[in-house]
């Protein structure tokens, strides 16, 4: 009995002790996560009820106004359209283009390492420099881009004006969207290679096994990757910025109007016109779509990604 | 050769993305007065635009600035990421499946959401015009390599650390000693990870620094234009090539270990 008493105080002893040392671990991150994320998510909050310019002490209230406007002002849901339709366009093409290269480069092939080394390059590049190398490109007077077109008697197009910057600007995101073929090559790789043996000797065809055994395996991979490069792509910016005519970034105004995507135009709010509330008003609602479009991605695609067995809790698998 | 029609895309490819680079190159070396000219090639190349570049903007001084701001987040971010990652894969402790659910709803929050909130608080502490900003963003980690790190420590065998406890090992003795070296490959990764992310990053310098102790990537972007206000464009092509060879030959170096971090997390889902 009081052996028994000892031995729980000893266990809840270790308990504590264990418990203590998780938010030791976890405190910077924990800390961080508060200070960093939820707190300012929280101002941004408080500030969308508000009118503030940024400069007066005093915040004059603003009730619900900013969010009515953001929800009828043409100007901001065509922002909106404008980013949905660059997900439209970019999340697919990515995702299966990442995939086929991974299979690709999964193979036994001369050169694949130089192939894999190239092919993924453009994705460290920073945006600063992508911007500027495309812009040399489909420069209207001296890119390569038009020069040739008028090999086959075509153009001269205005690439970085009008509508055709919006062409300009989904080639600019794809061009650096190569870390998953990486994560993608990673995970073929952990495809077990008894069972693609296995469906090979029951006579199933290349397509058959990589629709029955591969893709099955690696589809979690895909779903994370789809979901992150949904955010990713909704929150385009910096792309749109930097691929503006004339070399001054300050100027969010010399954007040409079909690169006016939602980020954009909430950095105009801010920056341009000083309406700190409505901004952080665009913020919210920004942040509610993209919660619903990532619920959306994941009941459409499948549910669990995040399967990795925790060895604290199941101890047979540890 | 065993996959003809494969090796073929994959030429195809690689040499489609890799011409624009070249066309960046080219730009780059070439002499000023053929810059508007429509011809493929300028008829020479002019090595002095390096140099020039380099005298055109503080090159030297925002590079190093670029250098000091990635590196100290990459470190801060990398080892408190890993710290993060071993209390989530093997330690116990109330509330950890709601910390969990809130570490992967952290990837989700788009970074710039919290940027401007974070400005308008960053500014009201004086922090604006520092580099606090990037050792406070450093010391919380990042959700995506806590993630990796997490994924790639419950992989572990339990008996690996009740060994070490049995010989009276703490916690923070079995993670320096034990999980921290075998993670190296992935310590690569979330390092790399980070200090492209810094150094390519536009918009965080372009809010929080002034120009005195911006970063290179916003010195490129702004610093070359002429005094009429044009930009001018060889240099500016020079420039954004010197900008982009640390983070490429940094990749160059790490990679065997880069895309086997990537590979140890345990990314088969």
């Amino acid at each position: 009995m009081i052996h028994h008493a000892a031995g729980g105080r000893v266990r809840r002893a270790r308990r504590l002790r264990e418990s203590l040392a998780f938010y030791g671990f976890v405190s910077p991150w924990l800390l961080g996560t508060v200070l960093l994320t939820l707190f300012p998510v929280g101002y941004a909050f408080f500030l969308s009820f508000t009118n503030w310019n940024g400069l007066t002490p005093y915040m004059p209230w603003a009730g619900l106004s900013n969010y009515r406007e953001v929800l009828t002002s043409g100007d901001t849901l065509q922002s909106l359209e404008k980013t949905l339709l660059l997900v439209a366009v970019v999340v697919p093409t990515t995702v299966l283009g990442s995939l086929v290269l991974a299979v690709l480069l999964d193979k036994r092939i001369r050169g694949r390492i130089v192939l894999r080394t190239l092919i993924y390059l453009p994705a460290v590049v920073p945006p600063v420099a992508a911007a500027l190398i495309w812009k040399t490109v489909f420069d209207k007077d001296t890119g390569d881009a038009n020069r040739v077109l008028s090999l086959f008697g075509a153009g001269p197009v205005s690439w970085l004006e009008g509508n055709a910057s919006f062409v300009v600007l989904i080639i600019v995101l794809l061009w650096g969207a190569g870390t998953g073929i990486i994560i993608n090559l990673a995970a073929l790789q952990t495809v077990p290679s008894e069972q693609v043996e296995a469906a090979k000797m029951d006579g199933a065809g290349a397509l058959t096994t990589f629709r029955h055994v591969t893709l099955p395996a690696i589809s979690p991979v895909l779903l994370f990757q789809t979901v992150l490069v949904t955010i990713t792509t909704l929150q385009t910016f910096v792309p749109a910025i930097l691929l503006s005519p004339i070399g001054d970034s300050d100027v969010v105004t010399n954007i040409p109007n079909a690169n006016r995507v939602y980020m954009v135009n909430v950095y105009e709010q801010f920056f341009a016109y000083s309406r700190y509330g409505y901004g952080s008003a665009m913020l919210v609602v920004f942040f509610a779509v993209i919660l619903v479009i990532t619920v959306l991605v994941f009941r459409v695609l499948g549910r669990s990604v995040f399967y990795a067995v925790d060895p604290t809790e199941s101890r047979r698998e540890g | 050769m065993r996959h003809p029609v494969a090796f073929i895309i994959l030429v195809l490819v690689a040499v489609a993305v890799t011409l624009p680079v070249i066309a960046l190159v080219i730009s780059a070396l070439t002499p000023s007065d053929q810059m508007g000219v429509d011809r493929w090639l300028p008829t020479t190349f002019r090595w002095r635009n390096i140099a020039d570049a380099i005298d055109f903007i503080p090159f030297w001084q925002l590079a190093r600035n670029s250098l000091v701001l990635s590196s100290v987040f990459g470190v801060l971010t990398t080892f408190s990421s890993a710290l993060a990652g071993y209390g989530f894969a093997r330690l116990r402790g109330p509330g950890k499946k709601a910390l969990f659910a809130i570490l992967i709803g952290m990837m989700m929050i788009p970074q710039i959401v919290t940027l401007i909130p974070t400005y308008l608080l960053f500014s009201r502490f004086n922090l604006v015009g520092t580099y606090w900003p990037w050792v406070l963003w450093g010391i919380a980690g990042a959700p995506y390599a806590i993630f990796l790190y997490r994924q790639f420590f419950a992989s572990f065998p339990k008996e690996l650390e009740e060994a070490a406890i049995l010989d009276g090992a703490g916690r923070v003795r079995i993670f320096a000693q034990i999980f921290l070296p075998l993670s190296r490959p992935l310590l690569v990764t979330a390092f790399v990870l980070a200090f492209n992310a810094v150094w390519g990053d536009f918009v965080a310098p372009n809010l929080f620094l002034n120009s005195s102790n911006t970063t290179l990537a916003v010195g490129v972007s702004s610093g070359y234009v002429d005094t009429a206000g044009y930009p001018v464009y060889n240099l500016l092509a020079a420039g954004a090539l010197l900008y982009v060879i640390p983070v490429v030959a940094l990749f160059l170096i790490a990679q065997r270990s880069y895309v086997r971090g990537f590979a140890n997390a345990g990314l088969k889902g």
